[in-house]
């Protein structure tokens, strides 16, 4: 069984990555394939180091995979996160369209029965 | 930072008909399963006062049990509705936002209007509306079209 506080904190932690505009330059990038901090960090013009961080939080709410390959480190885009997030918008959608459709069909069914024998 | 849902629904009874449907404890029971194609589990507890509680919760067996339990914040019968929302899932996983829903006359009919607000993910749903994330839309749409498709079977 998943603990629901540890689900919550993932949750707040891939909000809180993706509210950097630059983070998410990142994962459109990695969005076309994988690619090295270098290949990241240059056409930005941004340090290797300050890429390197951005990378860490966006690994640590587990949209980034990396990998050491040689003396470079690999980066790959993992959906898995972004799925939960939205997951919430769509249960509540599902829960309202249960909800409208429902009253919908309470009212019809009670006007029909009202009215005449159907 | 958040993001809203926004749904309306032309409803056809009378305001003071559909605020009661909505917030009666027998009346949402019966309504809130209507279109269920196998009996599942609904239940449904209502305490209806500024600060008191209603709590459903659902699901096809007692193993997949939704819930969501809401603080009603305002309650102006029969046009407004407030409250404190907080949804999960059988994972566990729980989120609190706002609804407030509004109940207006219609012609003979009455105008269900809702506002859930408190989604933190306006950079997510941005990041979606760049192109970024085509997959990730067509699962919410698939989710959406499934649910819709529910009752009709």
């Amino acid at each position: 069984m998943v603990n629901h506080m540890v689900q919550q904190d993932v949750l707040d932690r891939v909000f809180a990555s993706l509210a950097d505009p630059q983070r998410r330059r990142i994962l459109v990038r990695l969005g076309e394939g994988p690619a090295t901090i270098g290949e990241l960090a240059e056409p930005v013009g941004m340090s290797l180091t300050g890429m390197k961080k951005h990378v860490q939080v966006l690994e640590s709410a587990g949209l980034v995979a990396t990998e050491k390959v040689g003396r470079s480190r690999q980066c790959r885009l993992q959906a898995a996160p972004l799925d939960e997030a939205m997951a919430w918008i769509s249960f509540y959608q599902r829960l309202w369209a249960r909800k409208l459709d429902g009253l919908d069909a309470y009212f019809t069914l009670e006007r029909g029965t009202e009215g005449h024998q159907s | 930072m958040t993001v809203d849902l926004h749904l309306t629904r032309q409803l056809p009874a009378s305001p003071d008909e559909v605020f009661d449907a909505y917030t009666d404890a027998e009346k949402q029971k019966i309504w809130f399963s209507i279109l269920d194609e196998q009996p599942g589990i609904v239940e449904i507890e209502v305490d209806l006062r500024v600060g008191g509680r209603q709590t459903a919760v659902w699901g096809p067996d007692r193993d997949t049990l939704f819930r969501e339990t809401q603080t009603f914040l305002e309650i102006d019968r029969p046009h407004r509705l407030v409250t404190e929302s907080t949804g999960s899932g059988p994972d566990g996983m729980t989120m609190t936002t706002r609804i407030e829903i509004t109940f207006e006359a219609v012609g003979d009919g009455t105008l269900m209007t809702v506002v859930q607000s408190g989604f933190p993910v306006p950079e997510v749903r941005d990041f979606f509306a760049g192109e970024v994330w085509v997959g990730a839309l067509d699962r919410i749409e698939a989710y959406l079209v499934r649910g819709a498709d529910q009752p009709v079977r």
